[in-house]
This record gives structure tokens, sequence and C-alpha cells, in this order.
């Protein structure tokens, strides 16, 4: 174990961060909105499309995200040529996007429809009775309810989001672990297992920060306002308690 | 560009491994669910020193992707086992050793944590007025585990073992980065015989998708039985 290795290559690897960050923040956001609109259409049940919706999920559910980084990477291109169109300089990272964007779709649909199916079905009636607009609706009585049921399963997908970015130096891409692999080459392989625990600890890092920005979100769903309000009343109650006794008590000596 | 006759023999040829990685991924599942066990009745007991050591791991497995810790172990087990044998005195030529023994070992691990979530999970939804029933009946807690406990929350983890099964063969497919060879690995070597990458892949994703679609089945089929009861 060398740990001043481990020092000197920290900021080496933490400099290809911002690529992966990148490839993490864009699939994470179009992912979330092509997972929105599938759920929409897979709870509508439209008559042809929703058998090909499920095969699009089983397909995803079924196959390991590094094949299908290569399905895109090597059939994009021959896809885009039948089509007439030539897409032969298209770039790795574009494809690592395509392909986490399209994975994260199908999974995050997976997430998304039982948290709007828990919603209940009095919820939408007694909105529509109100005469909300269906946006409205969405925006101030299905989000909000959906949210705390959704947020664990969502926290834990962009967990697996940036343990999947972690392939893309098999099409290489020079995220951390290509850096890794360059940073060997040119230490003749020495010092792997220093390398590959500082990676680790790095990723161990990034997952915790996530974990904690999804805490934050938790804690402003309605739920946890709720719980905070209550916990602050009966905490207060008690100060408050406590306080008029010690008065009483001043009063009587 | 896209060799319908290429796609067949790719599929034909990829076939040949399937088994090979269908025993290594109910191996893998076996010894994780072993292990996790272990891990769950650690964490219910809370032992001192293990549970804490136990908290750290977890948080450390589930922040670490699988191919950063299959490299890890595929360099650090060697000087690890050396170490061992060396306080052992055992003889151990650390060159000799099999990818494949590091491959089951690292997601051995990696997945004992969450097979253990799924075990605690389905020994907690046993109703404690069974226990008590047992109880009063005078069974001994050994049997009360063996005929009460266990037969029940096997029932209500099954659908999440499939489950499971399924998520280590897709995370098998790392693999061939130390040179085990599973179906993506044949894949590769397929594509690189012929220079026909995609018919490979394509044949290794309609594959994959087979097995999925099988296992969700009988998971749905067994999740169907259990609502209605076994009766």
């Amino acid at each position: 174990m060398d740990i001043g290795y481990m020092i000197e290559i920290f900021p080496k690897l933490i400099s290809t961060l911002p690529i992966s960050l990148l490839i993490i923040l864009t699939s994470s956001i179009l992912g979330l909105m092509l997972s929105i609109v599938i759920t929409a259409l897979r709870i509508k049940r439209i008559k042809f499309l929703s058998p090909i919706l499920e095969a699009y999920i089983s397909f995803m559910r079924s196959i390991p995200i590094l094949l299908l980084l290569f399905l895109v990477y090597y059939g994009l291109p021959v896809f885009f040529s039948l089509l007439n169109l030539n897409m032969n300089d298209l770039s790795a990272i574009v494809s690592a996007m395509i392909t986490l964007i399209i994975f994260n779709g199908a999974y995050l649909s997976e997430i998304l429809r039982p948290a709007y199916l828990a919603v209940e079905k009095g919820q939408h009636e007694a909105a529509d009775s109100l005469g909300y607009t269906s946006f409205t609706k969405i925006r101030k009585f299905i989000i909000p309810q959906m949210a705390p049921v959704a947020l664990p399963g969502l926290g834990n997908a962009v967990i697996y989001l940036i343990h999947d970015t972690s392939l893309v130096f098999t099409i290489g891409i020079v995220d951390i672990m290509g850096k890794a692999n360059l940073i060997m080459a040119n230490s003749y392989g020495e010092n792997k297992v220093e390398v590959f625990l500082t990676i680790a600890i790095i990723y161990w890092m990034v997952c915790l920060l996530s974990d904690r920005f999804i805490k934050l979100c938790e804690n402003h769903t309605y739920l946890r306002k709720i719980e905070n309000k209550r916990a602050f009343n009966s905490q207060s109650l008690k100060l408050h308690q406590k306080f008029t006794k010690r008065n009483i008590k001043s009063n009587l000596d | 560009m896209f060799d319908f006759k290429v796609l067949l023999e790719s599929i034909i040829e990829i076939a040949t491994v399937v088994p090979k990685t269908l025993v290594l991924a109910i191996f893998i599942l076996l010894l994780s669910l072993l292990m996790g066990a272990i891990i769950a009745l650690i964490q219910q007991y809370k032992v001192p020193v293990f549970s804490q050591i136990i908290k750290v791991l977890q948080s450390f497995l589930r922040g670490t992707p699988n191919v950063v810790l299959l490299y890890l172990m595929y360099y650090a087990l060697p000087g690890i086992l050396t170490f061992f044998a060396g306080i052992l005195r055992i003889e151990f030529d650390a060159n000799s050793l099999n990818p494949i023994v590091t491959v089951i070992l690292t997601f051995s691990i990696s997945y004992s944590v969450f097979q253990s979530e799924i075990i605690r999970g389905s020994i907690l939804s046993i109703e404690k007025g069974q226990i008590e029933a047992a109880q009063s009946l005078g069974f001994s807690f050994w049997q009360t585990f063996r005929r009460v406990i266990i037969p029940q929350a096997l029932v209500a983890a099954f659908p999440d073992i499939l489950n499971s099964l399924l998520v280590i063969i897709k995370a098998l497919s790392l693999a061939y980065l130390i040179s085990v060879v599973d179906i993506l690995g044949q894949a590769k070597m397929v594509g690189a015989l012929s220079y026909r990458y995609l018919e490979a892949f394509v044949g290794a994703a309609l594959i994959y998708w087979l097995i999925g679609v099988i296992l969700t089945f009988i998971s749905n089929r067994f999740e169907l039985k259990l609502r209605h009861g076994f009766h």
C-alpha cells in the first residue's frame, strides 16, 4: 500500500470528473423526461403502442447496460445509413448519452408508474370536481403525492446511473477509468491496486454526495413537512409547558 | 449491412456459453444468499464490531461500481491470498489464481449486501402470530425456524431472489474484462472473428432478452400462485 502514490494520482483522476458529470447530468435529465412521456403513454393504454412499450421495457430490463452501450455505439451508424443519413462520426460521448437516456427512460418509468398508481382515485375526482384543469391538477395534487413514493427509487436510480457511467471507458471515452488505464500504462502496471482503490473512494464520495442531495429533496416533500411540523409543535408544546410550570412555581414562591 | 444469416450463426455460437453463464450466476446467487443470511443475522442481533464493519461495507458497496470492484479484486486478491497463505504457512502460487474465482468472490460479496436486505424483509414480513402459534404448540426454536419461518420467508422472497438472479446474470457481462467468457464475452469473440460486431451483439441481446422474459414469466406465475395460496 502506497498512500503517497494515491494522493499523487488523486488530482489526475479527479480532473476527468467533469466529463462523467456531464454524461450523468444530461442523461438523468433527458432520461427523466423520456420516462415521463413513456409513463404517460403507458397509463393512457393506447391500443397498438402499449405492447411495443412493454416489449421495450422488458428488453431494457433484461439486457446488461454494457451490451446496450456496444449496440448503440456500433448499431446507430448502421441504422442511420439505412435512412441514408451519414452519422459515421457519431462521437462516443453522444452514444454513451443516448444509451443511458434510453436505458433510464425504461428504468425510471418502472419507478414513476407505481408512484402514479399509488395516488388514490378520490384525489383525481376531488381535483376534477373543484374544477382544476388537468395541468394544474397534476402540478398541485398528483406530483406532490407522487414525490414521497418515487423519491427513494429515484435516488437509487441516480446511484445506478453513476455506476453505469463508469462503463463508458469501454467505448474509448477517457473518464476516470480511462484515465486510470492511461496512468497504469505510464507506470508500467505498477501500483494497480492503489489506482483502483483511489477510484473506488472517488465513486464512494460522489455517491454519498448524491445520497445527501436526495435526502434534501425528500425533506421538502409534503409528508416530511407535516412530520417536521408535528415534531416542532410537540417540542414547542413541551417547551411551553416547561415555561408555564416554572412561571407557576415562581408565582407560588 | 445487416446479415440475418450471420445473426443466426452467431446466436447458435453464443448459445453454447449460456449454460456456463447460468451455472456461474446460480452459484454466485447461492453464495451471496448464504453471506446475506449471515449479514442479516449480524444486523438483527447487532453483534458489536461486526455490525459496524458491515455498515461501512454496505455504504462502500453501494457507492462503488461493479467494474471498479472487479478490477480492484482482480489486482488485490493475489496479494491478499498470498498474505493469508503466508500466515497459515500454506504453499500458494498467486499467479495460478483462476479469474473465475475472482468473479465469483467479487459478485458474491457485492450482492450479499442486497440479499441481506431481501432476507431481512422476508423474515420481517412473517406475522408475529405465526411464531406465537408455533410456540404455543410447543415447537422448539429450531423447529419454529425450520417449519414455520423458512417456508413462509422463502415464498415471500422468491420473486426478489429471481430478480436478483437476473441482475447477477447481467452483472456477469463485466467478467469479460478480466477474461472470463460469458454471453457478452462470447459475443465479442464471435464478432471479432467475423468482423461483424453488430450481428453478434444483437444476437447476445436477443439471448439476454429471452432469459429475462423467462425469468419474469416464472416470477409472475409464482406471484399469482402466491396470491391464490398453495392449496
